[in-house]
This record gives C-alpha cells, sequence and structure tokens, in this order.
C-alpha cells in the first residue's frame, strides 16, 4: 500500500511537471509616437529573421526596441541590410528576405513591400539603397542595379554591373556601385560608374581587392575602404578623383566611415589575439584639403566592436553603433569634440542610422 | 498547448490511478500467481549499471512512434535532440547539456564517426534492423570494449539483428511496407539465414522516399500575436537506399569472426531554416554516399581470459549543391565536395584476477583525412589527415552488492596538414571511476556514482575550415559527476516489474570550442566559454497484468537541465545555454491484448532560449506532441497504424525549422519463416 502510493506520487510528479513550464509571460509592446530622432536598422543575425528597427526619441530619451514590429505587428526579416530616407518614406532593403520595405517615416507603417525577382522568378537580394530625382536606385547582390519610382513604387529597368555588388554612392550624377565578388571564386575588385541620365554602365574604375563602404564629398571625389582578401591582401581607403577617376591610396586605416561636409568622420579597431575588438578609434579626416585633421576623437570607453558609423547632417553629432555580434547592440552619441551625449540600447548588429528632424 | 498539456496530465492521471487502483484490492491468490514473473535482463542490467543506462529493445521501439533513431532517443531522460524536420533533415543527439559531439554512436560495437564535424546524422540509420538502442552516460559498464567506447561523454550503441543458431530454424526474414503522409513510402526487407552451426548471415535493405511537402504556421515575429501564414515546405523532397549485410563464422564454441558492410545513399534537398517572406529561397541539394564495412573476431580462450580484434573501413563522400542568382560568376551554381575516410584498428584483452576483479586493457589506432573542393570555396584548403592512438585500462570489481569500476584513457594525436601548419600533437589521460552499491540484502535498491573526465578533440572544420579555422584549438574538457539511485520491483501485486532510477549530476565544461565573429560573414573558432550543468534525470518504468494475459506498460522519464554559460565576463553569463529545455521528458503508455496493441506516446519539452534572455525573439516557446498507434497480428501479417502529432500542434525542435504537424504512418509487415 505504501509502496504504491510512493509509486503513485513519483509517477505524477514526473508527468505534472510540465504544466509550471509552460507558462507564457506577455511582454509589454512599446508604440511611441515618431517626432524627432533617429531610426536604427540593426540587421539582425544571418537565418534569424530578426532584423528590427530601433528608434531613439530626441525629446523623451526613449529608444523603442522594434518599432517596425510594433507599428506592423510583424519582424522586418533577414537580414537588414541598408535603410535611406527619401521624401516622406524610409526604404529598407532586407537581404534574404529579398524585399524592399517602404515605411512611412512619421508613423512607421508600412506602405509596401517589393518582392525582389529575377527574370526567371528566382528571389535576389538587395545590397544597398540610394536616391535622387524621384528614384530609388536597389543594388542587387546577383550582379544588377535596378531602379524603383518613388510616387507608384514600381520597378523599372535593370541594368549588369560586376560581381556581388554592395555599396554605393550618387556623386557627379553618376551612380558609384562597389563590386566586391563576395560569392565568385576569385573576389572583384572594380566600382561600376552608371550615368544616372541614360542609366548605363560607363565604366569599371579598378581599385584594391574586395570594395566595401563608398561615399563620395560635395566636391564629387568617391572614398572607397576595401577589405582585402582577409588575409595576404590588406584593406585600403582609397580616394576616385572626381573628373579624372585616379585612384590614390590614403594612408589612413579605416574599417568604416562617413562624409557630412568636409569631414569624413572614420572609425577603426584592431583585434586582438583573442579576436576581440581593440584600439577602438574615431578620427577625422579632411576631405577638401585632403588630410588627416584628428587621429582619435574619442576619449571614453567604448565596449564591443564598432559596426556603423553615421553622422547628423545638421548637429554633426557623430552616431557609432557596436555589436557583439550575438546579443543587443548599442549606439553611442559623440559631439564634433568626442564628448559623449547619450547612448541607447539597438537590436542586434545596429548598421544604419537615419535622421529624422524637423 | 496548455490545453495539450492538460489532456497529457489527465491521461496519465486516469491511466495511474486505474492501473493502481485495483491493487490494494488484488487477492493474494492471484498476486502469487504473479511473484515469479520473469523480469527481462535489461532491467536487471539498467538496475544495476553504475554507471547509468537506458535501453530500448526492438519490440519496444515497436510501440513508440518512432521512424528512425533520434525518434527512440526523445524517450531517453537526458537527452536533447536537435531535429531540422522532416524525413530527410538532419537529426543528431547530445545530453546532458554537452555538445553533440561527447555523444558517440556505436555501431554493432565500433564507434561511428565525422571527422569533419564531429557529428553523427542518426537520420542515416534505419530502425528496421535494429535489435535494441540503450544510451549510456560516461561509458558502457561492460569493460570488454575498444578504447573508443571509453572516448566520450556517453554513447548511444546501437544493436543489429543477428540470427543465433537455432536447430529448429535456419531462416527469418521480413519484409514491410511503410507509408503515411507528404509522400512518404518505405519498403524493406530483411533476411536472415543459417548455414550449420558455423556460419550465418543477413541481409536487410530499405528504401525511403518522400516528397516533403508538408504545410506549417509561420508567424512573422517572435509572438503568436503577430501575423501568421500557413504555408508549405519546399525542397524537402528525399530519396534515399541504405543496405546492409551481416555475415558471422563461428570457429569453435569460443571463438567467431563477424563481418558487416553497410552502404547509405541519398539525395534530397535541404530546405534550409524558413526566411520571412520568401519561401521559395533555398534550392540547395545534397547528394551523399556513406560506405563502411568491419571485421571483428573474439575468442574467450579460458574462463579467465579473452581477446578481441577490430577493423573497419569507412568513406564519406557528399555532394553539396546550391543554387542561387548570387552565383552569378559560376552559372547560377555552387558546387562543394566532401571526402573523408577512416580506417580504424582495435584489440581488447581481458583477463579474470580473482574471482569477482577483471581487468582489461585495449588498444585503439585510426587514421582521418578530408579533401574538400568547390567551385568557389575552399581555395587555400589544406587537406589535413590526423592519427588518433588510444590505450585504456580498465579494471571492474563486482558481487552481488557491489560493483567498484576504474580506468584510465590515453590520448594521442599526430596531425599533418599539404599546406600550412597543422594542429599541435595532442597527449592526455583522462579518468573515470564509478561504483553501484545495493543499499539492502533482497531488496534491488542501489546507490551508484560515478566520475569521469573526457574531453573532446576539435574536429577538421574547428581546425581548417576556409577563414574561421584556428588550428590552435585546445581539446574541450570536460568533467561529469553522478550520483543517484536505483529501485527494481518484481514482487509488487499485479506489476510484473517497476524500476525507477533518480540520477543527480553536474557537468562542467571548459575550454568550449565556440565561434566568434570577425564581422557578419567571418568567424573563428576560438576555446573560450566554459558551461556548468546541474541536472536531474527521472525514470520510472512498470508493467501492470490486467486479466489473464493482458499487459499495461506505461514508461514515464523527466529531465531537468540547468545549463548555464559560466564564462567570466560574458554578457550571457548565467543564462541557460541555447537550446536546452530546463524540463523535458516523454511519457508511454501501451496495452497489449492478445494479438492487438495500442498505445501512446507524448514528447514535451518546456521553454528553450537560442540567445540572450532579455529578448523575447531568443525565446522558443515550449511543446507537447501527442502520438497513437495501435497494431496487429494476424498469421505472419503484421499491421501498424499511426497518428502522430494527435492535436496537430505546431512546433519548432530548430528554430526556424518548422516540424510536420499532424500526420499519418500505416506499417505492412510479413514475417517469413515462421
Amino acid at each position: 500500500m505504501k509502496t504504491t502510493k510512493f509509486i503513485s506520487l513519483l509517477l505524477l510528479t514526473t508527468i505534472f511537471t510540465p504544466l509550471f513550464t509552460s507558462c507564457d509571460s506577455n511582454n509589454n509592446v512599446e508604440n511611441p509616437e515618431i517626432g524627432t530622432g533617429v531610426y536604427v536598422l540593426n540587421e539582425g543575425k544571418y537565418l534569424a529573421n530578426n532584423a528590427s528597427l530601433t528608434y531613439y526619441d530626441f525629446a523623451t530619451g526613449f529608444a523603442s526596441a522594434d518599432l517596425f514590429l510594433d507599428k506592423n505587428n510583424r519582424g522586418l526579416g533577414d537580414t537588414g541590410q541598408d535603410m535611406i530616407k527619401y521624401g516622406s518614406k524610409i526604404y529598407i532593403a532586407v537581404y534574404k528576405s529579398s524585399i524592399i520595405e517602404v515605411i512611412d517615416a512619421k508613423t512607421g507603417i508600412s506602405t509596401k513591400s517589393i518582392a525582389m525577382k529575377n527574370d526567371a522568378g528566382a528571389s535576389i537580394s538587395p545590397r544597398s539603397l540610394t536616391a535622387t530625382n524621384g528614384k530609388v536606385y536597389i543594388v542587387l547582390y546577383d550582379g544588377h542595379v535596378t531602379q524603383m519610382d518613388t510616387t507608384n513604387f514600381t520597378l523599372g529597368q535593370k541594368i549588369a554591373v560586376g560581381a556581388n555588388p554592395d555599396a554605393s554612392v550618387i556623386a557627379n550624377n553618376k551612380l558609384y556601385v562597389a563590386n566586391t565578388g563576395g560569392m565568385a571564386a576569385v573576389m572583384d575588385s572594380t566600382i561600376s560608374v552608371i550615368n544616372l541620365t541614360t542609366f548605363t554602365q560607363e565604366k569599371k574604375i579598378t581599385v584594391n581587392l574586395n570594395p566595401g563602404t563608398i561615399k563620395a564629398d560635395s566636391y564629387g571625389d568617391v572614398y572607397v575602404v576595401s577589405n582585402g582578401n582577409y588575409g595576404s591582401i590588406p584593406g585600403k581607403f582609397q580616394r576616385i578623383e572626381a573628373g579624372t577617376d585616379k585612384v590614390t591610396d590614403i594612408n589612413v586605416k579605416v574599417k568604416n566611415f562617413d562624409i557630412v561636409g568636409d569631414n569624413a568622420y572614420i572609425y577603426n579597431f584592431e583585434y586582438d589575439a583573442n579576436w576581440q575588438a581593440a584600439n577602438k578609434t574615431i578620427a577625422i579626416y579632411d576631405v577638401k584639403n585632403e588630410k588627416l585633421v584628428n587621429a582619435n576623437i574619442v576619449t571614453s570607453e567604448i565596449i564591443k566592436t564598432p559596426y556603423c558609423i553615421d553622422v547628423d547632417p545638421v548637429s554633426k553629432d557623430i552616431y557609432l553603433g557596436v555589436t557583439d555580434y550575438k546579443n543587443n547592440g548599442k549606439m553611442y552619441c559623440f559631439t564634433q569634440s568626442g564628448t559623449l551625449k547619450f547612448n541607447f540600447t539597438t537590436g542586434l548588429n545596429p548598421s544604419k542610422v537615419v535622421f529624422i528632424i524637423k | 498547448m496548455s490545453k495539450n498539456l492538460l489532456f497529457t496530465t489527465v491521461l496519465f492521471l486516469f491511466a495511474t490511478i486505474t492501473a493502481f487502483s485495483e491493487v490494494p484490492g488484488g487477492d493474494s491468490l492471484r498476486t502469487r500467481n504473479l511473484k515469479g514473473v520473469t523480469v527481462n535482463g535489461q532491467a536487471i542490467k539498467a538496475a544495476r549499471a553504475a554507471q547509468p543506462v537506458q535501453v530500448y529493445s526492438e519490440k519496444e521501439i515497436g510501440t513508440l512512434n518512432a521512424l528512425n533513431i533520434t525518434d527512440v532517443a526523445k524517450y531517453f531522460s537526458g537527452v536533447t535532440i536537435k531535429d531540422y524536420g522532416g524525413i530527410g533533415g538532419m537529426k543528431t543527439v547530445s545530453f546532458r547539456g554537452m555538445g553533440t559531439q561527447y555523444t558517440g554512436v556505436s555501431y554493432d560495437g565500433i564507434m561511428m564517426s565525422d571527422i569533419q564535424s564531429g557529428q553523427i546524422d542518426l537520420g542515416r540509420f534505419s530502425l528496421d534492423n535494429i535489435s535494441e538502442i540503450s544510451l549510456t552516460n560516461g561509458q558502457p559498464n561492460d569493460i570488454f570494449q575498444s578504447a573508443r567506447m571509453f572516448s566520450s561523454g556517453g554513447v548511444l550503441c546501437l544493436k543489429t539483428k543477428l540470427l543465433d543458431y537455432d536447430k529448429n530454424k535456419s531462416f527469418e526474414g521480413k519484409i514491410s511496407l511503410k507509408t503515411g503522409s507528404f509522400g512518404f513510402l518505405n519498403p524493406s526487407f530483411f533476411l536472415a539465414k543459417n548455414f550449420g552451426k558455423k556460419w550465418a548471415f543477413n541481409l536487410s535493405t530499405d528504401a525511403q522516399m518522400a516528397n516533403g511537402k508538408y504545410t506549417f504556421l509561420q508567424y512573422y515575429g517572435s509572438s503568436t500575436r503577430n501575423i501568421s501564414e500557413v504555408l508549405t515546405r519546399k525542397n524537402g523532397d528525399v530519396k534515399s537506399l541504405r543496405s546492409e549485410i551481416n555475415g558471422l563464422y563461428r570457429i569453435n564454441r569460443n571463438e567467431s569472426v563477424s563481418m558487416k558492410a553497410n552502404y547509405y545513399g541519398s539525395e534530397r534537398g535541404l530546405p534550409g531554416s524558413i526566411t520571412f517572406y520568401n519561401n521559395d529561397d533555398s534550392h540547395q541539394r545534397l547528394k551523399d554516399q556513406t560506405f563502411f564495412s568491419q571485421i571483428h573476431y573474439k575468442n574467450r580462450v579460458s574462463e579467465r581470459f579473452r581477446h578481441q580484434y577490430s577493423a573497419k573501413i569507412n568513406i564519406s563522400d557528399n555532394h553539396y549543391t546550391d543554387v542561387d542568382p548570387k552565383y552569378s560568376t559560376t552559372s547560377g551554381i555552387l558546387r562543394d565536395n566532401y571526402l573523408q575516410k577512416e580506417y580504424y584498428l582495435s584489440s581488447t584483452f581481458q583477463y579474470k584476477l580473482l574471482d569477482p576483479l577483471l581487468i582489461s586493457a585495449s588498444t585503439d589506432w585510426w587514421y582521418n583525412d578530408l579533401n574538400i573542393n568547390s567551385n568557389i570555396n575552399f581555395k587555400n584548403f589544406q587537406y589535413p589527415t590526423r592519427h588518433t592512438g588510444l590505450a585504456n585500462v580498465a579494471t571492474k570489481y563486482f558481487s552481488e552488492r557491489l560493483t567498484v569500476g576504474a580506468n584510465l584513457l590515453y590520448t594521442l594525436t599526430r596531425e599533418k596538414v599539404r599546406i600550412g601548419v597543422p594542429a599541435p600533437n595532442r597527449d592526455k589521460l583522462s579518468p573515470t571511476i564509478n561504483i553501484s552499491y545495493k543499499l539492502i540484502e533482497d531488496t534491488e535498491l542501489r546507490i551508484r556514482a560515478f566520475y569521469k573526465n573526457i574531453y573532446r578533440l576539435p574536429t577538421f572544420n574547428d581546425l581548417y575550415y576556409q577563414d574561421m579555422g584556428n588550428n590552435n584549438l585546445r581539446p574541450e574538457d570536460a568533467n561529469q559527476y553522478n550520483i543517484g539511485f536505483t529501485y527494481l520491483d518484481t514482487g509488487i501485486p499485479f506489476l510484473s516489474e517497476f524500476a525507477i532510477t533518480v540520477d543527480g549530476y553536474y557537468n562542467r565544461v571548459k575550454d568550449k570550442i565556440i565561434a566568434i565573429p570577425r564581422d557578419m560573414f567571418h568567424w573563428s573558432m576560438i576555446n573560450k566559454d566554459q558551461v556548468d550543468v546541474k541536472g536531474l534525470d527521472v525514470s520510472v518504468k512498470t508493467s501492470i497484468k490486467v486479466g489473464k494475459s493482458d499487459l499495461v506498460k506505461l514508461k514515464s522519464n523527466y529531465s531537468l537541465q540547468s545549463a548555464k554559460d559560466a564564462t567570466v565576463g560574458s554578457d550571457n553569463y548565467g543564462e541557460q545555454i541555447p537550446y536546452t529545455p530546463v524540463h523535458s521528458g516523454s511519457g508511454s503508455i501501451s496495452y497489449q491484448h492478445g494479438k492487438w496493441e495500442a498505445g501512446y506516446n507524448m514528447v514535451f519539452s518546456g521553454v528553450r532560449w537560442i540567445g540572450q534572455m532579455t529578448d523575447p525573439r531568443n525565446k522558443m516557446n515550449g511543446y507537447a506532441i501527442h502520438s497513437i498507434f495501435v497494431s496487429t497480428t494476424y498469421k505472419q501479417w503484421n499491421v501498424n497504424a499511426e497518428v502522430i502529432d494527435i492535436f496537430n500542434t505546431q512546433y519548432e525542435v530548430v528554430k526556424f525549422y518548422p516540424m510536420p504537424r499532424r500526420n499519418f504512418r500505416i506499417t505492412l509487415a510479413m514475417n517469413l519463416g515462421k
């Protein structure tokens, strides 16, 4: 009798336990009003469908974790590749989901999702976005650039560029596209130059192997950071001169940068033996006089690994996003002199900042 | 979800109460009749094991709604399954918060291997020719084993059928056809034949095909409040063929040689993880072929002395292709080919020193190589080769009440590469001790404990994978501590058997090999993390006699795993490690009435996390999956009908790999030679 009770009790304990484990706690849904502030695109992790949009409000100092999810009741997808603001809309390129998400900058609500397909109907991934004269130019990883009308969101003509093009920038009424060859047996090292009037590829400019970030100054010079082959061929910072297309090496170490006014804001770091980022710096380089103004403006500690840099075109505040590729990231805001103004938590892998300024 | 759990509980409660309510009133006559019921050797083996062992026999496997090895492993306590879904999806087993590489897989006494990833895809074995599946924590309790059997954190042992000599029967066979949802078709046959007293052969072959098109419910977010859509899984079709031949030659009463040759080939789509808003994303295919052959000689020279030798060759050839417009320079296609080989030799000697004291010594040597070529990747592949040597000495003292065992394992590796720098040579000693003691005379209640130190060598992927490999990786180091008790009772009225095991454990894994990112697409392997696992495994098993010959079998297990990231300075310090539920378990009931048998099986997993626990997107909800079957025999025919996931629960074992929901299977089998 005693044994029986004991046995029953044991069996029951074993079986009942799951009941205590299946409770689901509700998380508060943040749903802020959009005023003045910044949108941060968080790439998320590849194959994890966790790209997100952080909105940081200047007035309240509050950062909402995933504004896109809150406003649209669905996630951005996999992975947030690039984001631009043009007119009243924000355009987001989502890489593996192969869509361009168009959202209203004032509300965060999606106006349209446009699927990217090739002529055979296969999904193709958008890599970067630029816009001018009522058109958004979409760089596609299968080696093409297409254009989208910003009034009716229809896709226009598509032209071929190099292998696995990535970053792009508009200068001199031309689109400069960095061809990486990231999915090719041999990496690429060219910049495709597209005439935006005729929408044809004018030429290819050879730079260092595996060009990544590409930005332009107001004088028509285009600056390129190339990554090399992550081994024997190191990365480089180079300038393509306006008019002549002459490529010059700049002796400044650059992981990533942004240009506002006459300054390029550059971050760099090195890896230590355990692949932890060390010697993290933000340098200022004068793009008018082509010289380094300040090798490092930052004096406070920066955690994790720098991942993106964007500068507020009005206040010239410097936004530096950091990541550990695993958990939520952080966005630092520094003044021109390197003083930390504020910081806030972002999603995973913060990769682009867009400014919502009245 | 909670409705299903409630249902489970009610059902179990009902079954338990029904089963036990009769017991107090049972009259002494019937009680006496049942006292002499013989308990199978398996239960005794499990109860006396100093290293916890869980066993399922062929007969029991038949009542588990199981299609493959991992379906069975779900019913072991302490085990975590990774199942990428569908018939063709990869399936691996890990236990007690340690990585998959700590689970050794032995196939008829010889360890399987995968030098590239260290993970054995259990999806490629069939249950058709399996006679027993067991999982031992640490190592098997028998010390007459190859050194390699002592070199894992635990061993999943698969035993195949071989016809024993029976002078009244020289032939046995089975032909079966299994069919089910998602275009699943699985014909198989098994034939075993004896030629006199000396020779025995068997041949087993099975083919599987499925279109893998199942519907699933996808939420576009982390919560069931988000927008969702019902989609169909694509690119999940599979075709496979497995064939095995075994031969046994009995030289004399004490000496025998057995041989085996096994081939597996498949061609399948890899549906990949779900990408939001892009469900026709995956065009990856895998064509793989594995061939292995092993030979084993054993000789029981005397009561005191025995020795055995094994040899094995294994060749595994994988062809992976991916079609995607991004491969624009190679006509939209990526081709990666992987070829790995292993040659293996082993010898074991066992000597009985005093009557209850055994000593054994074994030495193993094997050689691995890996060759990768690709039309795009692996331009700087290093072509590594590794020699591994193991030497093990073990001892075991056993009496009716006390078992004490210990062993010391020595490992060496010698590695070479064609290009670049190879990993340094490794030499390591790792000890194990175990004890089991019967607390009270005449009562099968035992207390047991073991300690085992083991390490896992870096795989070729860890060391040499393009861009991310790190040839300076040290082996991971793991210490396992276990204390528990086992109780077996065959004298309880109405129960033909009642067994319970409870084990508490503590595992600490140091120098864990992890990938850390340099940027989004470039990772490096380093030794960094530490994991502390505290847990509890409970299993209860009983059989109840009902009426004259009916039998109700109940089996339940529960696992508690508190597996914490213990890496100092980590953002994830103190958090549960990914994919490891704190609570998990299973329960089974089957009822046998004459030629009919019906049963119910349930597997549950609590909440799991796939990353930092402050982010709700990293949370994976718990689930309970309920399945039922009914089977009957008529002459030489056997029919089994199954409903898997009867409540149509949508769940994921691996994030964004949705599992099929409710599905059906029917098996028709004909026994030959009976």
